[in-house]
């Protein structure tokens, strides 16, 4: 009791009276408080004599029930959102796990990591399905069950890699190191789907072994580990004189054909491919080999300078044959009358002059020039690879006159195309003078225009006609699309013409109803009605009469124009009346399914059900309105009961109707007809 | 370690990202009709505009948000951006270079041996992950660079990284490891 001090004596003598929850002065006698709330631990004695503490359990995650003091009925009938989510959770991870076959330790576990995924809010912007899928995968890894990632997502419908990005995700939030994947827990489970029988488990243990092959000569590292394990399962099953074909294969492992094979050729790369069966039963080869992707790299290096060393000496072999070939045709031209003087050099350009000159002239050179030329020009792209200008075989031709050749081979081949020619001059002294350009600082905002070509930027930018060319392609490329909103921007403003203009709003998310506040049940049903707006054509006034009295006639008018003046009478037919009259009583306080309303046209459509509302039922109806059932599933379904006991029904009008036939047991029945309508 | 200065590996940077903001609007319709190299999505309200010296791909939002990719070095990259923003200026739009920053690099680098995976997984736990169902690499996470890293059976590793610092300071802080859990070549 802290001290406290009276207001009106200002004295600090204050006496708490537990029992009445008060604090008063004992000097003045003025109450301080009242009510207080207090902490002690009350006892109430039950009926069997015993006494038991009055409160209620409330967990630690939620906040329980709060009691509205003296407010509305059905404030807070759900229980909180963390509540609702964990349940909802709890069930679906129960659903699924029994899809799995998972057992109740596992389904505990799955929950327990639910929980805490909540706690840290992981579900947020999650598809509650995929945290679920997540959430039990985990607990598979940890516990080293046999389920692919694969199965869950088969299950729910989802792209596995969605999955398995929330899982990682979970897995790294929640701090859990799941175990890696192997693939020997999967063989089990295969075999028994390929159904060997009797030597299922001498065909498993064969494939464990070749498994434990294949990890040693590296092959499982960032491999599916289900691959492996099919194609371990084919080779052990074949061992066995098993006849199981690739396909039956790859529908149980779940992969694609191609890769079966690609496993198998890898597998029969090793060395242990060689060994017959029996060997491999009793030897385990000591060496181990390189992953197959390395493998494939070291091939490809080979390959590679496989070409280098080929084509060198590709060349060498080129350039004996054009040396022949030019000795045949100097030969040739040696043979022919040449042309002298100055109509050689009209007829000839001026390439071909400097070669005719050298005819005459030193044989040797021009030789060597040809050979040049021609072996230039066919090992342009050889020279590529050999990183080389020289071609090889004017090595071999010997004694180059290396410094004639470069200016001859220019003008053998005509005026190659330079830069300045080609107008890329300035972006390539632009490329070269950007090395030595220091970074500007971007604190200042404007463009630093320092080594910016102006020049070429212009080439960027159309002219005129360009531009006119440009959009002309467009819009026929995006026509259709151009057209679409066109013809959208039309309905709107049609629409709004009319006035019927629907601005689509995002949808907001429908407000919580006001509980509904009635003295007695028939205004209850009333006001709830109202609400629902289920039909506008209840007979209200009878609704009332079901309340006040229990005979009468429940007169009820539908849709359909079916007369029921005469309350005794009954037509065997399904109508809607007698559940509408149901249903409100029924569902008093939870959301009404919207079956009533258009389940009347169905029902008479179908008109296969001879339930017989009969009034002595609807009477029953009001008088015993706690054996309702609050139905919160589908209610069983039981036509043939319904109808034998209808029969007598008919004839005497008893009252001692069963709870689910006065519910209407089938109209609740989920036909399949129902379902489909929505 | 040792290993460490034996071997210089060689880092190479394969792509570069880096966004700037022109502060001011730009109409898109002008720069697609006008532009040479360019790609006009109307439905998502972007143009992409190709630049061939720098190889780059710029992405541009009317808002003059612009996004870069496809240069292999910083200074290159912001020297595609800056030729970049002169075309626009030259377009007619009143352009200011503001907000440059480079936000990815992408490199590749090459071990000379190859990688126990599994292994590696176990011993770096907390920072590697490993999902040989959904991805044949490890993925090997270092929070305070903010750079991850690819790492491959065959010794190929892939970093990422706000920028070409942290993705060397990356190759150098995960080297050991995987050095440690390396295939010997009997």
């Amino acid at each position: 009791m802290t001290g406290r001090v009276c207001r009106g004596c200002g004295g600090t003598d204050i006496e708490l009276d537990a029992a009445r929850g008060d604090a008063v002065c004992t000097g003045c006698g003025s109450v301080l408080e009242d009510n207080i709330i207090v902490s002690e631990v009350q006892f109430v004695e039950n009926s069997g004599g015993g006494s038991s503490a009055v409160g209620q359990f409330v967990s630690l995650d939620g906040a329980g029930k709060t009691p509205t003091l003296g407010g509305g009925f059905h404030v807070n009938l759900g229980k909180e959102s963390r509540a609702q989510t964990l349940q909802n959770g709890r069930r679906q991870i129960h659903h699924l796990g029994n899809q799995l076959q998972l057992n109740q330790h596992c389904l505990d576990t799955a929950f327990n990591f639910f929980k805490m995924a909540v706690s840290k809010h992981l579900t947020r912007g999650r598809k509650m399905a995929h945290v679920i899928a997540a959430c039990l995968y985990l607990v598979c890894r940890t516990e080293g069950t046999p389920h692919m990632l694969l199965d869950l997502s088969d299950l729910l419908q989802v792209n596995v890699y969605v999955l398995g990005k929330t899982f990682l995700l979970l897995a790294r939030e929640l701090c859990i190191n799941a175990p890696a994947i192997d693939p020997c827990l999967y063989i089990p489970r295969f075999a028994h789907l390929l159904e060997f029988g009797d030597k299922n488990h001498e065909v498993s243990m064969t494939a464990l072994r070749l498994l434990q092959r294949m990890k040693r000569d590296w092959m499982h590292t960032g491999r599916r580990p289900s691959g492996l394990c099919g194609a371990a399962l084919l080779v052990a099953a074949r061992m066995h004189d098993f006849r199981r074909t690739v396909k039956e294969v790859i529908s149980v492992v779940k992969v694609c054909e191609s890769t079966l094979r690609k496993r198998l050729t890898e597998f029969e790369d090793t060395p242990t491919s060689q060994l017959t069966v029996d060997e491999f039963m009793k030897v385990d080869l000591e060496e181990e080999c390189d992953p197959p992707s390395y493998t494939a790299g070291q091939r490809k290096l080979r390959m590679k300078q496989l070409e280098q060393v080929l084509s060198k000496q590709l060349e060498e072999v080129e350039g004996e044959i054009s040396s022949y070939q030019d000795a045949i045709e100097i030969e040739l031209e040696n043979s022919r009358p040449k042309a002298k003087g100055a109509l050689a050099s009209l007829t000839k350009d001026g390439s071909v002059e400097d070669t005719a000159s050298s005819l005459f002239g030193e044989e040797d050179a021009e030789d060597e020039e040809l050979e040049a030329a021609a072996s230039h020009l066919n090992k342009d792209f050889y020279q590529e690879l050999l990183g080389g200008g020289v071609p090889g075989s004017s090595e071999a031709a010997g004694g180059p006159a290396g410094g004639g050749r470069p200016p001859a081979l220019e003008s053998l081949l005509g005026p190659l195309p330079t830069a300045a020619s080609l107008g890329i001059s300035d972006s390539i002294r632009e490329c070269i003078c950007s090395q030595g350009r220091d970074p500007n600082a971007s604190g200042d905002g404007e463009l630093d225009l320092s080594g910016i070509d102006d020049l070429e930027i212009d080439r960027y930018i159309l002219n005129e006609a360009e531009a006119r060319v440009k959009a002309e392609l467009w819009m026929r490329e995006n026509a259709e699309y151009l057209r679409e909103q066109r013809e959208k921007e039309a309905r709107i403003a049609k629409e709004r013409e009319l006035g019927i203009y629907k601005e689509h709003k995002p949808k907001k998310s429908c407000k919580r109803r006001e509980p509904i506040q009635a003295s007695t049940a028939g205004e209850a049903i009333e006001k709830m009605l109202e609400q629902k707006k289920i039909s506008s054509k209840i007979n209200y006034s009878v609704l009332r009469d079901l309340d006040s009295k229990g005979g009468g006639s429940p007169h009820r008018e539908d849709a359909r124009p079916q007369e029921r003046a005469g309350a005794r009478k009954l037509s065997r037919r399904k109508t809607p009346a007698r559940r509408s009259g149901a249903d409100p009583v029924a569902s008093v306080g939870k959301r009404l399914r919207p079956m009533v309303s258009t389940q009347p046209a169905k029902k008479v459509a179908v008109g296969e059900q001879a339930l017989l509302p009969s009034p002595p039922s609807l009477e029953a109806e009001p008088v015993r309105p706690t054996a309702v059932v609050v139905e919160s599933g589908p209610v069983s379904y039981h036509p043939e009961e319904d109808a034998d006991e209808e029969d007598p029904d008919e004839e005497d009008g008893e009252p001692c109707v069963s709870a689910l036939q006065m519910v209407g047991g089938d109209d609740y029945g989920c036909d399949g007809d129902d379902d489909d309508g929505y | 370690m040792d290993a460490d200065s034996d071997v210089a590996l060689d880092i190479l940077i394969t792509n570069v990202v880096c966004v700037f903001r022109t502060r001011c609007h730009l109409n898109l319709r002008k720069i697609a009709l006008e532009g040479a190299n360019v790609i006009y999505k109307r439905d998502v309200g972007k143009v992409l505009m190709k630049l061939r010296k720098p190889r780059i791909t710029a992405t541009i939002w009317s808002s003059g948000k612009i996004i870069c990719t496809g240069a292999t070095s910083e200074e290159e990259a912001k020297f595609g951006a800056r030729r970049l923003a002169r075309s626009l200026q030259k377009l007619g739009f009143q352009v200011i270079f503001t907000d440059f920053k480079v936000v990815n690099v992408l490199a590749v680098c090459n071990m000379p041996f190859e990688i126990r995976l599994p292994e590696f997984t176990k011993n770096n736990r907390p920072h590697a992950s490993y999902e040989p169902e959904l991805h044949p690499a490890v993925c090997y996470r270092i929070k305070s660079l903010r750079a991850t890293l690819q790492i491959f059976s065959t010794g190929s590793i892939t970093v990422t990284g706000p920028n070409v610092k942290a993705v060397a300071a990356a190759v150098e802080q995960v080297y050991p490891f995987v050095f440690e859990s390396r295939k010997e070549i009997l």
